[in-house]
């Protein structure tokens, strides 16, 4: 009985060997692989995290398949070798990232896989392991659900830096109501007045031409204020002034500013709603346009001041060959030479910001200038430091130390 | 409605693009450029044809777009699938076209209002990110592979970094430019000229390169194909001139050149 009972287990035994040379060997099983809403975004991606394998070789590829359904439709989202995207290859600055180089991070766009609706949606993801085409290791599949986020902690230093200049900029107006601020002679803004001058002994028109920017430019901000400028001293010598325009919003803001200026000076009689006029909306349509009227009324003086573009030369040179005095202005470096080369002055970037503060010279904005100039030391000072601390850093191989200062100065 | 369909069509049938087309295109693309390029020699009907016609065009073309790219598909689809939050924005955008109705024009200042506290608050944070943040980071990076870098690439960057020092004294305000202080941004309007010397080259050459297309154009149609399109409204032109200036000729002051 006991011989048989012996024959049969050995016979069992064979068979079950037999099974587990003949079937394949079933995949490893990738653990901890953790799917969270990728933080600080509009919420259309997710944040893949598990840990590095040790065992993974230069042939181990990483595959990530992603699902909006509940079960089935896998998607590929991404294909990365082993020794990719860990935690330190995520662009996050390090008061707002924890990963590391043992794990393995995927950020996964949802939107450019299941379209822009990917906000709020349940999503499933999970991860396969290949190696030379065979399948090594496979996660279980893990669900996440992006979100939309308030608040963005990666531009943490963006908005301690805004606040530090709200700070400074009313401890400079502050600053500049008491004592007053002192601003260098620009000699530009001084040939204002000559030229104006010269317009009314010449009887002719003066031409501000505000260029081809929106009211959200900042150089068309500073023309407006140097158009108020100009224009109360147009209205003072009883002068004619011409203003076309290439975008209606500013023409509306700027009628309302030149009308504010004839008031100021006493003269609201000589206002004329024309003064303001509108010409188009099409670059090259509006350069031939003024460049017309300038060859034909032959204007004592001509203004460029604001944002400006191709059309920089084409207006100015038609001004000279006129023989207008000329003054330009614009922050827009690719245009400048052409300024340079056509007007009799040119304010260069900042000089056209710090216009309307040295003409009016208000203490509101006479301390926006102080705050524009602090701004300039940090940045200086900044360079400076950030040279020699990332240049030290760098030599000396402390990688963790010159990312932090790096992180310090990321721009989004 | 069956006689306005056959209209239509025989309308639309007008615009088939014909060798006969191609040929008066020719005739007018040479006409317009010649026109225009006759006011480097002084302003003349010609070239107030083209200039007019250009901002006409130049309008309507502005207004299909304004129309089929933004009032039919952000305003007026929308509202024919009663998604009524997008009546605020339109009332918004409307209002600013009360400034022709002097009464009820200060409507107006709402919508000027909220596009201005817009416009500010994106441009803020941008500007402070890309103008300034980004420009420290952008000087003080490259030295970050400091152990990896030539001689000349330490170099340059560190030239870099003290052109951009330089230059923002230049553009200090608050302190008087003398002393050490006008010296450093008198080395910052240098690095200011080179920098402006170099993008008018660039520019200059992107400028000829236009110029050169239109060259070419008045080129190809200049052949037999196209008539002589080119040779015929250039000849006709100095001649309109020669018998302009002959006629005019000892009078101060032409029609063209009066204020």
């Amino acid at each position: 009985m006991i011989k048989y009972k012996a024959i049969l287990t050995l016979f069992l035994s064979l068979l079950s060997v037999n099974a587990a040379f003949s079937a394949e060997p079933a995949p490893a099983v990738i653990s901890g692989l953790t799917a969270v809403d990728m933080p600080y975004d509009v919420g259309n991606a997710v944040m893949l995290r598990w840990a590095i394998n040790p065992s993974d070789t230069p042939d181990t590829v990483y595959v990530v398949h992603a699902s909006s359904q509940q079960a089935g439709a896998w998607v590929e989202a991404d294909r990365f070798s082993a020794s990719a995207k860990t935690g330190d290859d995520i662009e996050l600055p390090f008061w707002a990232w924890d990963g590391s180089a043992m794990e393995h991070a995927v950020k996964v766009e949802l939107n450019n896989i299941f379209g822009e609706s990917a906000a709020g949606s349940v999503f499933r993801f999970k991860v396969s392991a290949l190696e030379k085409g065979l399948l090594k290791a496979e996660s279980a599949p893990v669900p996440a659900t992006p979100v939309g986020n308030w608040f963005r902690l990666d531009r943490l230093n963006n908005i301690v830096l805004l606040i530090v200049i709200v700070i400074v900029f009313f401890w400079a107006v502050s600053h500049a109501k008491r004592k007053g601020l002192f601003i260098r002679r620009i000699a530009g803004l001084d040939a204002i007045d000559e030229a104006i001058g010269r317009a009314t002994e010449m009887g002719k028109p003066i031409y501000y031409v505000p260029g081809i920017g929106t009211m959200s430019s900042i150089s068309t901000i500073a023309s407006a204020f140097i158009l108020g400028e100009v224009s109360k001293k147009v209205a003072q010598y009883d002068s004619q002034i011409k203003v076309p325009h290439y975008d209606p919003i500013v023409m509306t803001v700027c009628k309302e500013i030149v009308k504010q200026s004839y008031m100021e000076a006493g003269r609201p009689d000589s206002y004329r709603e024309d003064i303001n006029f509108f010409v188009s909306q099409d670059q090259f349509s509006y350069a031939a346009s003024v460049d017309g009227m300038i060859s034909r009324e032959k204007p004592a003086a001509c203004f460029f001041m604001g944002y400006f573009m191709a059309e920089s030369l084409l207006l100015a040179e038609v001004g000279a060959t006129s023989g207008a005095i000329q003054i330009a202005g614009t922050d827009i470096e690719s245009q400048l030479p052409f300024f340079f080369t056509a007007c009799d002055y040119t304010l260069i970037g900042e000089e056209l910001y710090a216009a309307g503060a040295y003409l009016s010279k208000e203490p509101m904005l006479l301390s926006a200038l102080k705050v524009q100039d602090f701004g300039k030391l940090v940045v200086m000072v900044s360079v400076f430091f950030g040279i020699i601390l990332v240049a030290a850093g760098a030599a000396l191989h402390w990688d963790s130390f010159v990312n932090v200062i790096l992180n310090l100065f990321k721009a989004y | 409605m069956e006689l306005f369909a056959n209209l239509w069509a025989w309308f639309s049938g007008l615009f088939v693009i014909t060798p006969a087309w191609m040929t008066l295109g020719a005739w007018v693309a040479v006409g317009l450029t010649i026109f225009i390029f006759s006011f480097l020699y002084k302003d003349n009907p010609f070239f107030k044809i083209a200039e007019h016609l250009y901002l006409g065009a130049g309008m309507g073309w502005w207004f299909q777009v304004y129309l089929y790219s933004i009032f039919i598909p952000k305003v007026w689809d929308p509202l024919m699938a009663h998604q009524w939050g997008v009546i605020i924005p339109a009332v918004l955008g409307i209002s600013l076209v009360t400034q022709f109705i002097p009464r009820i024009s200060w409507m107006s200042r709402y919508g000027f209002t909220f596009m201005m506290g817009y416009g500010a608050g994106l441009a803020v944070p941008a500007g402070l990110s890309t103008d300034f943040i980004a420009q420290i980071g952008g000087t003080i990076e490259p030295l970050s592979r400091m152990a990896s870098m030539t001689p000349f690439a330490i170099f340059n960057s560190l030239l870099v970094a003290f052109g951009v020092i330089c230059v923002l004294f230049y553009f200090f305000f608050s302190v008087e430019h003398k002393g050490a202080v006008k010296k450093v941004s008198s080395i910052g309007i240098y690095f200011l000229m080179i920098y402006f010397g170099a993008a008018f080259g660039n520019t200059v050459m992107a400028r000829f390169s236009l110029l050169y297309g239109r060259f070419d154009e008045l080129y190809t149609y200049s052949g037999s194909n196209y008539f002589y399109a080119t040779q015929v409204i250039l000849i006709s032109m100095v001649l309109y001139f020669v018998v302009h200036a002959l006629a005019n000729k000892g009078k101060k002051g032409t029609s063209e050149e009066a204020a």
